[in-house]
């Protein structure tokens, strides 16, 4: 059991791995990069079977954490046997113990065994938390119940919401915020969680292997709609990435048909643009999602809803109902067009 | 031989519990144990038909007949809902997710007279309604979803499974 789980300091340390990872991550034909940014949002990782599993492995900390669960578990599973087998001898024997059993057993054996497992779990703990000053920098901040992310705040501080997208093989770090009540950021896929604490500013560095989509969750109990306050991470090709945050920091797409212009005078005149930001039509506004790109996330409500006119028009109707505890109030007094014309606006927003 | 029976009991609980994790590991859909479930869940339906036809309730059911659609899947019609999102308004028996409570409860659909109080409730009025409601009712605030013809048929067919308690 003691070899098995000296493995994993022996084995691959952290920078091999990152260094493995960037070789095997065959460089992306300009077609791949293409067809990932198309296909982008069109389908939402509630649609995935596995997309929100620590097994399926799609970053270099949920790697670390898989290799130390999996050998535990073996070696676990071979103390197991082996008190097993001790039990049976001693029953079959039926004669008192000596005393070199208690000092084996009862103090050499357990502090062996703590020791290994305390240094195997620090080695992973130090390489899933190292940080590397080359990494782009993502700003996320946890609100009762969505998440308010900015892509590069030095730079060109492009905001969005509940969907984070990120370049394959290149670290990247988070700095976790919070707004209200202690979140938990987890993309069990892709990196080990870290709590968002208010007042303070957690940094978690995490590099994806795989591009793909997957979902991130919270994890730690921030209220009513806790269980419903999840997020999207696709995970695109590094020049797709690139490409994405060029064309995504203009301003929103114009409305470009009758009830797409209603629509938005609808935005205007009910006071959306109080919480929320539409950049080019209402700007400023911090309290709510930013909604510039609504219509081309993978889903609606912080990762919880496919996103369809439907279920935008339903979401506004009665936001209580779909998240309680949600800040924003149900907006049943918009008559049946002007409900219509606004869900058919916030759609075209791609 | 009492404690040989005791870790046999041991040994198949432990054994058991390795099988239901690896069972809960599995991916969801077709596969051998979900061959075994459909053969179960059909025959518990066709004698639950059976019994509801009943020995003394033999006379031919014609509201049932008049909502026969020969070309809609039930089965795909609860799946298109989701996409279409129709459960963030209707709660709709058997849709995962559905709901919502901004529109009418669709459970007992097929008992209805009417489509939202403007078209009668048969195939063809649902099937025109679901694909622009806007038309037919000016002022709704049901949107036009762009639900093609043949989705409608889907979820009509699938709507008219709801008959109610």
């Amino acid at each position: 059991m003691m070899d098995e789980e000296l493995e994993i300091q022996d084995g691959r340390t952290a920078r091999e791995t990152l260094q493995q990872a960037d070789s095997t991550t065959v460089s992306p034909s300009p077609r791949e990069a293409e067809q990932a940014l198309e296909t982008l949002g069109e389908r939402s990782a509630l649609d995935i079977f596995g997309s929100q599993s620590t097994l399926n492995i799609a970053g270099y900390g949920a790697d670390r954490v898989y290799d130390l669960t999996l050998w535990m578990s073996v070696g676990f599973g071979v103390v197991f046997a082996f008190v097993m087998v001790l039990v049976w001898i001693a029953w079959a024997r039926n004669r008192p113990v000596g005393k070199w059993w208690v000092w084996s057993g009862g103090i050499v054996l357990p502090m062996g065994a703590i020791v290994t497992l305390m240094v195997a779990s620090t080695s992973v703990l130090v390489a899933t938390t190292r940080h590397d000053p080359d990494a782009l920098v993502i700003d996320v901040t946890g609100h009762q119940f969505w998440w308010d992310i900015v892509y590069d705040p030095e730079g060109i501080a492009l905001r969005d919401a509940n969907e984070l997208i990120l370049p394959v093989a290149r670290p990247v770090t988070l700095r976790l915020r919070s707004e209200d009540v202690i979140h938990s950021f987890w993309v069990p896929s892709i990196s080990g969680k870290m709590d968002m604490i208010p007042g303070r500013v957690n940094e978690l560095t995490i590099t994806a292997t795989e591009t793909g989509q997957f979902r991130g969750q919270c994890a730690e109990f921030c209220g009513l709609s806790h269980p419903l306050m999840a997020f999207e991470v696709t995970v695109l090709p590094e020049q797709a990435f690139e490409e994405w945050l060029t064309y995504t920091q203009g301003e929103a797409r114009d409305a470009a048909r009758p009830d797409l212009l209603a629509g938005r005078d609808v935005f205007l005149k009910s006071g959306c643009a109080a919480c929320h930001e539409i950049r080019g039509i209402a700007e400023g506004a911090r309290l709510g999602p930013d909604l510039t790109r609504l219509g081309a996330r993978a889903s609606l409500g912080a990762g919880m809803w496919r996103l369809n006119q439907g279920n935008v028009a339903g979401w506004i109707a009665d936001v209580q109902d779909m998240k309680p505890g949600a800040q924003m109030p149900s907006y049943n007094h918009l008559s049946g067009p002007d409900l219509r014309n606004l869900s058919a606006y916030l759609v075209s927003l791609k | 031989m009492r404690r040989i029976r005791i870790f046999a009991v041991a040994v198949i609980l432990t054994c058991l519990s390795a099988a239901a994790m690896a069972w809960a590991a599995l991916r969801p859909g077709p596969g051998p144990l979900q061959d075994v479930a459909m053969t179960v869940d059909n025959t518990l339906d066709a004698v639950a038909s059976w019994y509801r036809r009943g020995p003394g309730n033999r006379r031919p059911d014609w509201q049932a007949a008049s909502h026969q659609i020969h070309d809609g899947d039930p089965d795909r019609g609860a799946q298109v809902m989701i996409d279409y999102g129709c459960g963030a308004c209707h709660a709709i028996p058997g849709v995962t997710g559905a709901r919502g409570s901004v529109g009418p409860h669709l459970d007992g659909f097929a008992e209805r007279a009417y489509v939202a109080g403007v078209l009668p409730n048969e195939p063809g009025g649902l099937v025109r309604w679901l694909v622009d409601p806007v038309a037919h009712s000016p002022m709704t605030a049901m949107p036009d979803l762009g639900v093609t013809e043949a989705d409608a048929r889907d979820m009509a067919a699938y709507l008219y499974t709801l008959r109610g308690g």
